[in-house]
């Protein structure tokens, strides 16, 4: 019996995920986060975990781990010291950044000042050119001199950031060398190792972030690892990055800004598994908490990657899941704006003091209470873990109904219709602004909210079925579990995409290779479990931004896999006509990065969902549920763990599971498929 | 009237708004050009079969400007006593671009309309706007200094159909294209705006059968009284009376210096009105402006200091007066060039905030850099043998604000464009960027510091190229506000190999770069707010510390610290 768990800590609940390797059999478990100390409601959530499923954590071989650390850190400004050597004439680039401010109209809003400020930013007269040639060396003094002052900073980390490094990164190892070998406890990140990517500002802001987040990272996993070494000794961990895959906590400390984009990744990668399992290849997922809604559009069974994103106002430049986010929950607050209309979020009530029918004070009117008030959520969440106070959440939308001169429910219902439209206009953006037709996709929402406002949603979209994972509200966790482990390897090379250009990206390619060698060395990765995916950033001469051109993958490659220069750029005017409609061949192509992704599979069984279906269950009761804002109906309510494989189940229903309700819509029709996921058609 | 609650015109305006994102992102995919593609110097708009503007995603509230200014010549050319269009048909599609007669505000920017039909009447226009990277004309680019008439700066288009009935009008296309420098870039776009045009016609038709024309004419209405409604009352929480406010700008690039800039905002009850009279005559340079464009820089300016999350429609456009005398720079006439009008719009803004400072003292700012300095270095590449332009425009100073500094180093007012990253200039062009700072001191003293302006040294490699500009606030500093002190001026100069400087004019044109010089490109900074001696001794520590302020200049300003 060998185990592998999941583990999301979020900032509101710590969700596990476990499964036994040969039966597939599975275990969850949810418990409250502990934001002082997140690694508590890790161990302690572990134990509580072992002693509900009758794990023994000795027989843990893997676990993936989801952290917010990272991102909580950035979010409230509490990362390291954080100093910075970049080249002389260039200190303020990370204050100057793109020059752009986030706000047309208002005066008063800001980008974020930089993670370091301007008094701890030396620079050294150091130059490498746009062909990767050394215009000037830097000198030893002058290094030692930045050593000092370093010191002097009192700086716990320092980012070493020079123009052109992603071509010759020769000049931040040097410095980076004379740093460590002086000043032991100061950690060091170099843009050319975090992301040694042409476009200075965005790997100077990447890098410093890196630095900021490092020495937090650091303690959290020296607190962890301290912790998992007594309780489950025999764990390989592997913490969620970005892309969607686990790297090894070494990694992490060295690269904790790969942690900051995790959060949502991880729920999309335990969709893209359980669509696949249910046979639906392509899926559009929304998950939706209590602050925000993650949107992302799934093709032939993976997401696209995208390489930049905001998290607290910074850019970060990294590989990461492809992801649209929205402040759309179940927490968003309805307001009326200065012109009457009424509006919901993006504030939210947050966990503390919640929505007013969590009965915690929150008195203003949020997505939740008029999900309680038409009785679509019911009276307790989390199997009577929390009741919910109807009597509030009336009073928190009374305000909204006499404004307006309607009736409470027709109230509640205009919040959901708001919230829907705000979440339909985003899912148009990932996917009929890009050239998808959403009526292609199936609708699989998760999250505690999601399967709340599926419905809704797929109905404005056109969408003809929802799909509801098993366990919607631990679907990040069950991801993490499924997780591969991940690494991207790239070199930023601008090559004009000729014959003479092929010996050079071949010679690119065999380094990447040789790269990816070691790292799978390094992680004990062995076959089967290994993969290969290829690819090159093109775009066409005087354009500033690059597609991404698939080359080769496979469990093994060589840099004689390399495609033939006519089946690279075919494919390179394949993705531009995908993009933007057309593609001329004659004109100019240009290469500017080489990637390689390198993969440990993750590979386990799964346990067949529990018996077939002979009859429909039992409710375990009624309640009178608005579908319309018209009338209530009596709306049988199901649990979801007496749903077996084949049951179906006519609307109106309500199915109602540990941190989840899935309201069933009068006509529509319920299926729990052959994966034990829930199949929602609809009949309108 | 049908009945509409707020929910509904809620969902609906949310609706309008995925219409014009989508036909933004459309236009952005399928253009050719970078300045489009990349850039994104684009907007699309909806708007009424009034010619009201309902809903946009925009690039610029200088192009909402030229698309209300099409559809102001649309209604006064094409729509008769009782609000229908006789002659306009299903599938036209308009184009006009022609600051004089087409309600543009310069010629590159590229108008598009098509009408929206509903039981044979027409119900709105969906529009979009582009501007094409060359136009025609004198120079290359459509854009440089000194032109002094509009027939130099390009071809003109005044509001003529370029699809008829869903015909493409071949000979109008024709003559379009043969006007214009890379023809083929240019049909690119063309195409990509009349695409646009079809994209957004579908889904309004769409949204229109799926809500009913009763309701969609009846929120049309409401987002405007209600955007209106909602300004006005902001209008009217000012208190009545004139505010008064003057600037200069430098020069026109062709010999006229110290050009004044008068502005009167009388507020009465909800009414407000901005008066210009005093103001300079219009110019012999290009950086005059037509109305439309003042129009569009007081709605700015206003909506900032009063209400910066309004929507940006009609409703708002409809509140501000705006009076300046014909044929002064403001309110230019035929045959007036106006390429480079943004610099003097960016000036506009200044003096409305300034006017409007006495009655919102906790909103108004400084003076920001008030420019769009412009650089552009072209010449032939020694590598290649091909030519090259590289033109870039560089933020400055942000004014400073009543709770905090002004922003250092970024795009202000009217415009938000990025810059290009350093490593791609020294990949794309010979040239060499040896400095890409902030300029101590230039921010200007007080309770709260300006922003600081920007400077960048450039230098050609291994050949000469030829540099040409365009400045403002090069010699009448950006000026504080309640007390604070101006910020610097900007300025251009030619460093030669010994050290030694040449200082250039304001708007250069052609200046001779060898392998040897540099060329030092420096823009303003921005005023400071309140008096220097109200500022908390550890922000002034914390500028010096950061080295944002020197010695001498804390010894000047704040002679009470010590450094």
């Amino acid at each position: 019996m060998t185990w592998s768990i999941g583990v999301d800590a979020g900032g509101t609940f710590t969700d596990f995920f476990a499964r036994e390797t040969v039966t597939g059999r599975v275990v969850r478990h949810k418990r409250p986060s502990t934001p002082d100390d997140p690694s508590r409601a890790i161990l302690d959530g572990l134990e509580e975990l072992a002693a509900k499923g009758g794990i023994d954590l000795g027989q843990v071989d893997r676990l993936g781990h989801g952290t917010t650390v990272g991102t909580n850190a950035l979010i409230q400004r509490r990362g390291g010291r954080v100093a910075m050597i970049t080249t002389k004439g260039f200190r303020d680039l990370l204050e100057i950044g793109r020059q752009t401010r986030p706000h047309m109209f208002d005066l008063q809003r800001d980008a974020p000042p930089p993670v370091v400020p301007r008094e701890r930013r030396f620079e050294l007269a150091e130059r490498v050119t746009a062909t990767g040639a050394v215009l000037t060396a830097p000198i030893e003094a002058d290094i030692d001199a930045l050593v000092e002052m370093v010191h002097d900073s009192g700086a716990e980390a320092v980012a070493v950031c020079f123009l052109f490094s992603f071509l010759n990164p020769e000049h931040e190892r040097r410095v980076g060398a004379a740093v460590e070998a002086a000043l032991p406890d100061v950690q060091v990140s170099l843009s050319s190792a975090v992301r040694p990517e042409f476009r200075e500002y965005e790997r100077f802001t990447t890098t410093a972030i890196n630095a900021y987040l490092q020495p937090v990272m650091d303690r959290y996993v020296s607190k962890l690892h301290t912790g998992l070494a007594t309780r489950a000794p025999n764990a390989a961990v592997g913490i969620n990055q970005s892309n969607g895959g686990l790297m090894a906590p070494e990694t992490a400390r060295r690269y904790p800004v790969r942690t900051a984009l995790s959060g949502p990744a991880a729920g999309v990668v335990g969709a893209i598994h359980e669509a696949k399992v249910s046979g639906r290849p392509n899926v559009i997922t929304i998950d939706v908490g209590g602050t925000s809604a993650d949107m992302a559009l799934i093709r032939n069974g993976a997401a696209d990657i995208s390489f930049e994103r905001a998290v607290a106002d910074f850019p970060i430049r990294l590989p990461m899941i492809d992801i649209h986010t929205i402040g759309a929950g179940g927490g968003s607050i309805a307001w009326f704006d200065r012109d009457g209309l009424l509006k919901v979020g993006p504030d939210s009530a947050g966990a503390q003091p919640g929505p007013a029918c969590y009965g915690r004070g929150g008195t203003k009117p949020t997505v939740s209470d008029a999900n309680l008030v038409l009785g679509r959520l019911g009276p307790e969440l989390v199997d009577g873990g929390m009741m919910m106070d109807l009597a509030a959440a009336r009073a928190a939308l009374a305000p909204v109904a006499a404004n307006l001169g309607i009736t409470i429910e027709r109230a509640a219902f205009g919040i959901i219709e708001i919230v829907t439209a705000n979440m339909v206009r985003a899912i148009r953006t990932i996917s009929i602004e890009r050239g998808y037709d959403p009526r292609a996709f199936s609708l699989m929402p998760f999250g505690g909210a999601g399967p709340l406002h599926a419905r809704e949603i797929a109905i404005a979209l056109s969408m003809r079925e929802i799909l509801v994972p098993g366990a919607p509200g631990v679907l990040c966790a069950e991801g993490l579990l499924v997780a591969d482990q991940k690494e991207d390897f790239v070199r930023s090379r601008r090559l004009a995409l000729t014959e003479p250009a092929m010996p050079q990206l071949l010679a690119d390619a065999a380094a990447l290779l040789d790269e990816a060698d070691d790292w799978f060395r390094t992680e004990a990765i062995t076959q089967p479990r290994r993969a290969l995916e290829m690819a090159l950033d093109c775009r066409y001469v005087g354009q500033n931004f690059e597609l991404r051109v698939p080359l080769a993958c496979g469990p093994t490659l060589t840099a004689s896999a390399l495609p033939p220069l006519d089946q690279i750029k075919a494919g390179f005017f394949a993705a531009h006509r995908t993009a933007y409609g057309y593609a001329t061949e004659a004109e100019p192509v240009e290469a500017i990065n080489l990637r390689l992704t390198a993969l440990g599979r993750a590979e386990m069984a799964r346990e067949a969902p529990p018996g077939d279906a002979t009859a429909t269950p039992e409710p375990k009761n009624h309640r009178q549920v608005w579908f319309t804002a018209d009338q209530p109906m009596n709306t049988p309510i199901y649990r979801r763990c007496d749903l077996v494989r084949g049951t179906v189940i006519t609307g109106p229903a309500i199915v109602d599971q540990l941190d989840a309700t899935t309201p069933i819509h009068p006509s529509d029709i319920a299926t729990v498929d052959p994966a034990g996921n829930l199949l929602i058609e609809m009949r309108t | 009237m049908t009945a509409i609650d707020p929910i509904e015109i809620e969902i609906l305006r949310n609706a309008f708004g995925s219409i014009t994102d989508e036909t933004f992102a459309s236009l952005t995919k399928s253009a050719f050009s970078t300045n489009i593609k990349e850039r994104k110097d684009h907007s699309t708009a909806i708007v009424d079969a009034r010619g009201h503007l309902i809903a946009q995603t925009m690039a610029s509230p200088i192009h909402i400007a030229s698309m209300t200014g099409l559809m102001a010549t649309m209604m006064a050319r094409h729509a008769g006593p009782d609000g229908s269009f006789p002659d306009v048909e299903p599938g036209d599609i308009f184009i006009a671009n022609d600051p004089h007669v087409a309600g543009g505000t310069h010629l590159p920017d590229v108008n598009m309309a098509t009408p929206i039909f509903h039981d044979g009447r027409i119900r709105a226009f969906v529009c979009n706007i582009a501007h094409h990277a060359d136009i025609g004309g004198m120079v290359p680019g459509s854009m440089a200094g000194g032109m002094k008439e509009i027939f130099q700066e390009g071809l003109r288009i005044p509001l003529i159909r370029l699809f008829r009935a869903g015909e493409l009008q071949q000979d109008i296309f024709d003559l379009l294209l043969l006007n214009v420098r890379v023809p083929i870039e240019r049909r690119g776009d063309y195409n990509a705006q009349i695409a646009a045009c079809n994209l957004g016609a579908r889904r309004l038709t769409d949204v229109i059968a799926a809500y009913g024309i009763a309701k969609i004419e009846t929120a049309f209405d409401e987002i405007l009284s209600r955007t209106e409604a909602r300004m006005r009352a902001s209008v009217a929480a000012l208190p009545d009376g004139t505010y008064r406010f003057d600037d200069v700008m430098d020069d026109d690039g062709l010999g006229t210096t110290n050009i004044p800039i008068q502005l009167a905002v009388t507020v009465t009850g909800d009414r407000i009105l901005f008066d210009f009279t005093g103001t300079s005559p219009q110019v012999t340079g290009n950086i005059n402006v037509t109305m439309n464009a003042t129009v569009a820089a007081c709605v700015f300016g206003l909506q900032a200091m009063v209400d910066p999350d309004c929507p940006n429609n009609q409703g708002v456009i409809d509140v501000a007066e705006v009076s300046a005398p014909k044929g002064s720079i403001l309110n230019a006439v035929f045959p007036a060039p106006v390429a480079a009008r943004l610099h003097t719009c960016q000036r506009v803004v200044d003096v409305v905030i300034g006017a409007l400072a006495p009655a919102l003292p906790d909103r108004a700012i400084g003076a920001s850099n008030g420019a769009n300095t412009t650089a552009v270095f072209s010449g032939t590449d020694p590598r290649t043998g091909l030519d090259y332009v590289y033109l870039e425009t560089l933020g400055g100073g942000h004014g400073a604000r009543a709770t905090k500094d002004g922003k250092d180093g970024v795009q202000v007012s009217l415009t938000n464009t990025s810059n290009l990253p350093v490593e791609a200039i020294e990949m794309e062009y010979p040239l060499m960027v040896e400095e890409y700072g902030l300029i101590p001191d230039s921010g200007g003293a007080g309770k709260w510091r300006g922003g600081m302006g920007l400077r960048r040294v450039v230098s050609p490699v291994g050949h000469d190229c030829d540099f040409n500009g365009a400045g403002e606030r090069f010699v009448n500093q950006p000026w504080g506000i309640f007390g604070g002190k101006p910020g610097g001026t900007g300025r251009f100069a030619i460093q030669c190999p010994d050290g030694s400087e040449q200082p250039l004019e304001t708007k250069p044109s052609g200046a001779r770069i060898g392998p040897a010089d540099r060329v030092i490109v420096e823009t303003p900074g921005a005023g400071g707010y309140g008096d220097p001696a109200q500022r908390a001794a550890a922000d002034i520590a914390r500028d010096r510390e950061a080295g944002k302020i020197s010695a001498i200049f804390m010894a000047a300003h704040y002679p009470a610290e010590k450094s």
